[in-house]
């Protein structure tokens, strides 16, 4: 495969590094043109944050938040108004 | 009895209800809507409560099809091209010459969990937006964890036409991610 390869072919290649690992000569096609294109460098590190965004899914919630008083006032009328209604 | 009365319900669950809401939906504002919305349903259905569940599981059943309705609503728009026959052209994505036809933007590191939540919501209804099949590799992939070989397999398609699916699902996402997450999120 040519080492020089266009932004539709290295978006094909970085999806497909996400999946297996690439031949070498794909791997360094794709080396090449990121070091010269801003654009598939972004598009490569964004579909790591997109398995990241996926993966971390279920994860963390030690975060103690509460009702705030307004809310929980809020919604006491509401109940209120329609147990009387 | 204790079970049935909503006041009780908002003092003894209402901030376990407000955190697993506001862990799917990642905005405080939605998370009490939420709530709002759950204990106005359970008092309409009080009467249907057997009472054969802990009050509190029975409330989070509820809560989460308040949830689900909340994500539906925030439907996402997606910008993908569309060919003369109005199907998507992912193509297009890419002029004649293979460069991308408009540049991408840069997303910042989301760091809060807060923000996180959001974003994931955010590519939770993205998905909702694929093409059946690519919306099936996609999970497969990424939710699940097969590798390509066993999606072949699984779902009967060529190699090929399992890394053309997975590469336009995640082209789509991409777009869709960026127009309603990152964009925002950036000004």
């Amino acid at each position: 495969m040519n080492l020089w390869v266009s932004c539709k072919e290295a978006s094909e290649l970085a999806s497909r590094a996400m999946d297996t690992t690439l031949p070498l000569s794909n791997r360094l096609a794709l080396k090449l043109h990121h070091s010269i294109c801003a654009n598939c460098t972004r598009f490569a590190v964004q579909l790591n944050v997109i398995r990241r965004l996926i993966k971390t899914d279920e994860a963390s919630d030690t975060y103690e938040a509460t009702l705030s008083p307004e809310a929980k006032r809020r919604i006491a009328t509401e109940l209120q108004k329609k147990l009387d209604s | 009895m204790e079970a049935l009365d909503p006041r009780t319900w908002l003092i003894e669950h209402g901030d376990y209800l407000f955190r697993m809401a506001r862990r799917k939906l990642g905005s405080d504002a939605q998370a009490e809507d939420a709530v709002q919305e759950t204990l106005l349903a359970a008092l309409s259905a009080r009467d249907r409560y057997a009472g054969s569940a802990a009050p509190r599981t029975w409330l989070t059943g509820i809560l989460k099809h308040k949830i689900i309705d909340q994500i539906r609503r925030q439907g996402r728009e997606v910008e993908i091209p569309r060919n003369e026959d109005g199907d998507e052209d992912y193509e297009a994505l890419f002029k004649a010459d293979g460069h991308w036809a408009s540049p991408l933007r840069e997303w910042h590191n989301p760091q809060h969990e807060a923000e996180l939540a959001q974003l994931r919501i955010i590519l939770l209804t993205c998905t909702d937006g694929l093409k059946p099949m690519m919306a099936r590799v996609f999970s497969l992939r990424e939710v699940i964890g097969l590798d390509t070989e066993e999606i072949c397999k699984e779902l009967n398609i060529s190699s090929t036409n399992c890394w053309v699916l997975l590469h336009r699902a995640r082209l789509f996402l991409r777009e869709c991610l960026e127009l309603n997450g990152f964009s925002e999120a950036a000004k």
